[in-house]
């Protein structure tokens, strides 16, 4: 078994989290157990994961501190889903799985110090986060517009939870509480990685032209793929942003500015005599967004924002390598329905649009996306009923999917859902439309 | 706990005249703002305004309108004094033309108009009766007038109500559509009637309620016009020659269109209209406002004389640190004696009065405290050179030598000052007893009014302008034609016509004599009812053959069961209607009270006498309430009860005296005196507390020497306490020339209330403070300055206003004399429960198998400001780990809290509703109403009834019960009902009994292991189980800790998304 990850950073947050432990006042062990079965229903009818996930977390306090660290156990006896025995591609030095094939992989999920430091004076109070870690920005569901901090993994496409699926990066982050009403969070994040898309062959490979160049190549030619271009450089090539956020007169207010690579490549194409080069390389970008909601009467409204100043996609020039760029704005509007007890209804409208108008991308200039959910508990939240529909309009593809909860025990909760897949297969969406499955899961607290 | 004194307002005004330009600009947008709300202010100035719309006589009274096609009439009188009166052709042209173009007029009733030209003769023919119009044709020869008038004085029915006795005088009687619209109508027969074309010996008169409604909009428009600017003037002119400056006299000026146009701005935008009364609003705030100003002022330039050298925003400083205190416990105690009007009346115009009357109070205050320091923070308006020779001189102005002379006068002989005010005392007692209760509507404009010299006319020439109806009920069809319940009817107008002022009666049954006479000769001896109910029948079928169905519409219903008797008086006194009422009142009880007849009364004479019947009541009640409510204020301000007693003195000296002088003036108590007391104690007892708490600070400063403390007190405070009893006394006077008789009578008794009550604190107050010398002055405690709390006011403010909750939701005393279900809430809600809490939940619910699932949380709670922010956090199962809620709870019940949950799954803060306050939390069988309100009951969402009393040992047990308020505010909450019970000894509620909207049990909750943890009260065990589902949820909680601190920023979205 090798180590990929930075050592360096593990002894950084290391060091001190042995030095708490020696005088820690209170330790709080817990941890869950997912167990997951999805069987596809159509195309080959085969089992697209027997997946088995042990999250244990370790937190330590010292004070106003703490040290959180939290690993994850993944064991797929069908996979199909994860890369064979190699470490995926998409990952820093710092990062990375400790351990990885088709089979198995095992994480270190999180690794953080909490700190604080009390206002004196002027200065206002602070806290701090050192380490792996997780920043959510945004208040869209499903559908991401500022929530672009973490790089997420595509293995099964955006079908896994958030949670499991955003990849935690080392980074600073830091936030100073001016009163009650108001904060600042700074991030800097040195780490490089960005997003894992779906191995080559495994269920959820991307084939949608959207996001994958098509080649016509003739007889003989051949494809290669130059890799060298990801940004690798912790400091140079480090992503820093800010948000500021307010509760103003009922509304929660934010005003989001990040720096950062965008985690998706803009993939280059260059011909040559015996075929083509594609060259993937990372982009600079420089976002900036905001939010807003408020709740009024039984409606919430979220609203979310975000300018792109560099947004990079597939397109039609052969001229200028395949790939074509904007900025781009996408925004979301939603609005959530709590008019009924124990029933959450709640719509999204999701559009981005590109600010050049004369460019020959594979995506159009605008594309829309309808989400809706309507999720109702019942037996005193014993059992949970929802339906989550997202829609893209413009591509005319989309995704369903149901899901049944129940809480057995305290510990215990059991599920089964759906995966339904419909549309061109040209769309985001409807690529994976032999891929619609069917789910059964529980979940054990311990 | 820690508190915030004195210093805290310091740094306050500090902030104020640091920003000075700011603040006034602001001030300034915020009255224009609520300035944009004044042109929804709507007028209403009728009659009826003064009883709550769900008064059963105005609903009766709309009933028979709807069933008749009554309302209040507008009466065109035309008098002739000519020799054939108004049987001429000019005359007669002259009726015609205005009974076709008053019917023609908009809100005109055009089929109930009634006058010469619409009524019709009955006469006996050969083949039975013929009914023919009187003015068909329009008689003009002298033959046809000559028979027109033989018809009319042949016709009892007519005789003086359409045509006067002596023919000098008709009516022209107008019944309107909308009463709403009553001034525009009004407006609209007077050009009419001012087109009309009279001889020299014609006059037309326009009378009747309906005009007096319409007459009083106008006539009340035309005096505040007149008054208003008139009492700024002259209280303008009062503190320029007081200051010798001119800024005064802006920046006062300022102050009171601030507290009068933003209080009639927040009326309109509460859909308040402006009635009658509250014309009297607009001069006694500016009265008031200009108060504080004047006292602000004053120590101003007091200071800058003594200080020339000190910058003028360090004296506004100095100035509003020590006039803070009392401009705030004179306006508070001002403010209560007018909740005291609003409290204790039953009628909406005085209720609204007293209310917005408060409200203004509270806005010259505001501004006194903030716009007025900062504008002369900004304007640095110097002291008059006057004013500081005078002060470097050592000597007093003409002002303060006056006032040092009358506390020479009055302390010299103490005594002989108490003596003189005892007896003064003693006089007005014995005068209240004898004080009268009256109101007439037509008092209300001035002798000089043209409506004055139309309603003399029409109680001269004809029956008379007040009018009582009499509606009479049998319960079937055709029950009227029965002569035994028409002879029952004729007796009542028989006996009606006995009464007072009972000048003539009209019902169906003149109409039969009439048929009978017609149809039986014509003589005079026929003019009696038919004695078969077939005759009857017959007659009206014979009737109905040759005049219009709709004639009788105005005295019987369409199926002969109701029948109205209309009664006419000659006077509209309440005083002199009240015993025509009463007696009618008493025969009907009496002969209409069998399953075959009963008979109600309606009518403008009936309304008035039920809203004025309970003034007398009202007033006093009012009075008790203004004086405890102040008394309760001056209580608290200086520490003791005694001082809350003598600050009352004076005030009840000026009442006395005032109820001594209506006496013997001959004023009655009336809509506009019977508010008097309520405003007199208000502003009069400002005057005592200046009073009371310089001396406290003189015989401080003075090292105990009373004597030296109190001829101290003339110079200074006696001359700002005269500026400012000037300001309001002339304020209160300009109503004086009001020719709106009744605000005319207020201003003068409340222009003598209060100079009485100035007198008295400047004579009598000092003098027993000289004879007695209370603690509250002389004791040590007072040797040092009692710091106000910059809380009391806020905790006076919550006291008075719970005082006027339990008044106003109290229902009517039990038999056994249990508490209020209001008191015990109060009690409930009054509990500590630390202004922080962190505790552990343990969460068990149970299902109907007895399957159990078990939640750990951690609760934190704080009061931050005027919020309760509560954040709740999931500890375990690791399931839900991290999963939290957060809930910011505003004081403002109409503010919707705001809420957030935290789900670790996604990472998010998600901002939820809050409106489903009834829906179960989060899988519990508590709501989220229950999960906020703790140990608490939102008084605003239900009404409280105690049940049961049961004495325990050394406690009481109560059962009470709670219902919404409104079925909107049920279904929100999920709970029909909900019955509490609670213990005296510690005001925990430890069970609970729910029933939902359909009034079918719902849930039990049981509350065990109730003990103090850090003194305060807290509940270990609850367990609660729905009875409809057999779920039951059970939390355990334990450590709890009110003592941790706990950081503001614990509660917030951040906290949430990062963690504890």
């Amino acid at each position: 078994m090798k180590l990929y990850a930075g050592k360096p950073l593990y002894f950084a947050v290391l060091c001190p989290a042995a030095l708490m432990l020696s005088l820690s006042c209170r330790a709080d062990f817990s941890g869950t157990l997912d167990q997951e079965w999805a069987y596809g229903t159509a195309g080959t009818h085969e089992s697209q994961k027997f997946e088995s996930i042990i999250e244990p977390e370790w937190r330590e306090f010292w004070g106003e501190s703490s040290i959180t660290a939290r690993a994850r156990l993944r064991a797929d006896t069908v996979g199909s889903l994860g890369a064979e025995k190699r470490r995926p591609i998409n990952y820093s030095k710092m990062n990375g799985p400790v351990y990885n094939d088709a089979h198995a992989e095992l994480t270190l999920r999180e690794l953080y110090i909490d700190g604080a430091m009390e206002s004196h004076g002027a200065i206002p109070e602070m806290t701090w986060r050192m380490g792996k870690q997780q920043v959510v920005w945004g208040q869209a569901d499903g559908l991401k517009v500022l929530d672009v901090v973490n790089p997420q993994s595509y293995r099964e496409f955006i079908l896994d939870q958030f949670d499991d699926s955003r990849i935690p990066l080392w980074m600073l982050n830091v936030s100073w509480i001016f009163d009650n009403s108001s904060s600042l969070q700074v991030l800097w994040v040195p780490d490089t990685s960005v997003h894992e898309l779906a191995e080559v062959g495994s269920t959820y490979q991307m084939t949608t032209p959207l996001l994958v160049p098509r080649l016509r190549l003739a007889p003989g030619q051949q494809v290669q793929v130059d890799t060298d271009h990801s940004p690798s450089n912790a400091f140079e090539d480090s992503d820093a942003g800010f948000r500021y956020s307010i509760f103003w007169r009922g509304w929660d207010l934010t005003l989001n500015y990040f720096y950062h690579y965008q985690d998706t490549p803009a993939i280059y194409q260059i011909a040559t005599p015996s075929g083509a080069i594609l060259r993937p390389e990372y982009k600079r970008d420089h976002l900036f967004g905001g939010t807003a909601s408020n709740a009024m009467g039984d409606f919430t409204l979220r609203t979310e924002f975000g300018y792109h100043s560099d947004s990079y996609f597939l397109a039609d020039s052969p001229a200028s390598g395949g790939i074509q760029n904007s900025p781009e704005i996408a925004s979301v509007i939603g609005l959530d329905w709590q008019g009924l007890s124990d029933t959450l209804i709640s719509v999204q409208w999701f559009q981005s649009y590109l600010l050049k108008s004369d460019l020959s991308t594979q995506r159009h200039q605008t594309e829309h996306t309808l989400t809706g959910l309507a999720r109702r508990n019942f037996q005193n939240d014993t059992w949970e009923a929802q339906v989550l529909v997202l829609h893209a309009i413009t591509q005319h593809d989309g995704l369903v999917r149901p899901k049944v909860t129940h809480a057995l025990l305290s510990q215990l909760d059991v599920w089964i859902a759906a995966d339904l897949f419909y549309g061109r297969t040209k769309g985001l969406y409807g690529q994976f439309d032999h891929n619609d499955r069917i789910l059964l899961g529980f979940e054990l607290g311990f | 706990m820690k508190t915030t004194q004195v210093p805290l307002m310091e740094r306050f005004f500090s902030v104020v005249v640091r920003y000075p330009k700011t603040l006034v600009l602001l001030s300034l947008v915020i009255f224009i703002a609520t300035l944009s709300l004044l042109p929804k202010l709507v007028k209403d100035t009728r009659s009826d305004a003064f009883l709550e719309a769900s008064n059963p006589a105005l609903l009766y009274r709309d009933k028979v309108k709807e069933q008749f096609g009554l309302s209040d009439p507008m009466v065109i009188v035309l008098v002739n004094e000519g020799e054939n009166g108004i049987y001429t052709p000019s005359s007669m042209a002259l009726i015609n033309w205005l009974t076709e173009k008053v019917s023609t007029l908009p809100n005109v009733d055009a089929d109930h108009v009634v006058s010469l030209a619409t009524e019709k003769n009955i006469l006996g023919t050969t083949e039975g009766m013929e009914v023919t119009p009187f003015f068909d044709p329009i008689p003009q020869s002298k033959e046809s007038l000559h028979a027109l008038r033989s018809a009319i004085e042949d016709f009892p029915l007519y005789q003086g109500t359409l045509v006067s006795t002596g023919g000098n005088a008709t009516v022209i009687a107008i019944q309107i559509q909308n009463e709403q619209q009553v001034e525009s109508t009004y407006q609209a027969i007077l050009a009419l009637v001012n087109q009309a074309e009279l001889s020299e010996q014609e006059k037309l008169y326009v009378a009747g309620e309906g005009a007096i409604a319409g007459y009083l909009g106008g006539y009340i428009d035309k005096d505040a016009k007149r008054l208003n600017p008139l009492a700024g003037l002259i209280i303008t002119f009062i503190i320029i020659i007081a200051f010798r400056r001119f800024s005064p006299g802006l920046l006062g000026n300022v102050i009171i269109a601030a507290s009068v146009l933003m209080t009639l701005g927040i009326m309109a935008a509460h859909g308040t209209p402006f009635f009658v009364i509250t014309n009297a609003m607009p001069v006694i705030l500016i009265g008031i406002s200009v108060a504080d100003a004047i006292h602000i002022f004053s120590h101003y330039f007091d200071l800058q004389a003594r200080k020339p050298e000190t910058n003028a925003s360090v004296l506004v400083q100095e100035t509003m640190a020590e006039m803070w205190r009392p401009v705030t416990l004179t306006s508070l105690t001002t403010a209560a004696g007018f909740l005291g009007l609003y409290f204790a009346s039953y009628m909406p115009p005085f209720k609204y009065f007293g209310l917005f009357t408060a409200l203004g109070v509270m806005i010259a205050w505001l501004y006194s405290m903030i716009f007025l320091p900062a504008a002369i923070a900004a304007m640095k308006p110097k002291v008059s050179r006057h004013f500081i020779r005078v002060q470097a001189a050592s000597s007093h102005d003409l002002f303060s030598r006056a006032m040092q002379a009358l506390g020479h006068l009055s302390l010299k002989k103490a005594p002989v000052t108490v003596g003189v005010f005892a007896l003064l005392a003693l006089l007005g007692g014995y005068s209240a007893s004898h004080l009268k209760v009256d109101e007439n509507r037509i008092g209300t404009f001035h002798p000089s009014e043209p409506i004055v010299a139309a309603d003399k006319a029409i109680n001269s020439y004809l029956n008379g302008s007040s009018n009582l109806d009499v509606v009479v009920e049998t319960p079937a069809p055709e029950d009227l034609f029965d002569p035994v319940n028409l002879r029952k009817i004729e007796a009542l107008q028989a006996y009606a016509e006995t009464l007072p002022h009972v000048t003539g009666t009209t019902s169906i049954v003149d109409y039969l004599k009439q048929m009978n006479r017609a149809l039986t000769g014509g003589a005079m001896a026929n003019y009696v009812l038919p004695d078969s109910r077939d005759l009857v029948a017959q007659y009206f079928l014979i009737y109905s053959a040759s005049g219009n169905p709709t004639d009788f519409q105005e005295e019987v219903d369409y199926d002969y069961r109701l029948a109205n008797i209309s009664i006419t008086l000659n006077e509209g006194r309440f005083s002199e209607t009240r015993p025509v009422v009463e007696a009618l009142q008493n025969y009907i009880d009496n002969e209409f009270n069998s399953a075959t007849i009963k008979a109600n009364m309606s009518g403008r004479v009936n309304l008035n006498y039920h809203w004025i019947k309970d003034l007398g009541n009202s007033h006093f009640l009012g009075l008790g309430l203004a004086l405890l409510l102040v008394w309760l204020v001056t209580s608290l301000l200086f520490r003791s009860t005694t001082a809350g007693f003598y600050a009352l003195i004076p005030v009840v000296s000026s009442i006395l005296l005032v109820y001594s002088a209506m006496v013997h003036l001959g004023i009655n108590l009336g809509i506009g005196t019977s508010m008097f007391a309520s405003v007199a104690i208000g502003l009069g007892v400002d005057f005592a507390i200046h009073t009371i708490d310089r001396l406290r600070t003189l015989y401080r400063e003075h090292n105990g020497d009373l004597e030296a403390a109190l001829s101290a007190l003339y110079p200074s405070t006696g001359r700002a306490l005269l500026f400012n009893f000037l300001a309001i006394a002339c304020g209160f006077g300009v109503l004086i020339s009001s020719k709106v008789v009744p605000l005319n009578n207020f201003g003068t008794i409340v222009a003598l209330a209060v100079t009485t009550s100035f007198l008295a604190s400047m004579t009598l107050l000092p003098a027993l403070i000289k004879v007695f010398r209370p603690a509250f002055i002389t004791g040590e405690h007072v040797n040092r300055k009692i710091p106000l709390r910059w809380s009391e006011p806020v905790i006076i403010a919550a006291f008075a206003s719970t005082i006027g909750l339990l008044y106003g939701y109290s229902t009517p005393a039990q038999a056994n004399e249990m508490p209020e279900g209001a008191w015990i809430v109060a009690q409930i809600n009054q509990q500590p429960d630390g202004e922080q809490v962190t505790q552990q939940i343990i969460m068990t619910m149970i299902d109907r198998s007895g399957k159990s699932r078990e939640q750990e949380t951690t609760g934190f709670r704080k009061y931050i400001g005027d919020e309760k922010r509560t954040l709740l956090v999931y500890n375990a199962p690791s399931t839900v780990k991290n999963t939290s809620f957060l809930t910011y709870d505003y004081r403002d019940g109409k503010v919707e809290d705001d809420q957030w949950l935290y789900l670790p799954a996604l990472r998010k803060v998600r901002r939820i509703s809050a409106s489903n306050r009834g829906d179960y939390f989060l899988g519990t069988d508590f709501t989220y109403e229950d999960i906020k309100k703790e140990r608490k009951i939102e008084v605003g969402d239900y009404q409280f009834t105690t049940l049961e009393e049961i004495p325990g040992d050394g406690y009481t047990e109560y059962l009470f019960e709670a219902i919404p308020r409104t079925r909107e505010i049920a279904e929100e909450l999920g709970y029909g009902r909900v019955q509490y019970r609670v213990r005296s000894d510690n005001w925990v509620i430890f069970a609970a009994e729910y029933w939902d909207t359909k009034d079918q049990h719902l849930k039990s909750l049981s509350v065990d292991d109730i003990r103090q943890v850090d003194g305060i009260w807290t509940r270990h065990t609850l367990k609660i189980k729905n009875h409809k589902t057999q779920h039951e949820t059970i939390f355990h909680v334990k450590a709890v800790d009110y003592r941790t601190e706990l950081k503001d920023s614990l509660f917030s979205t951040h906290t949430m998304s990062r963690g504890l």
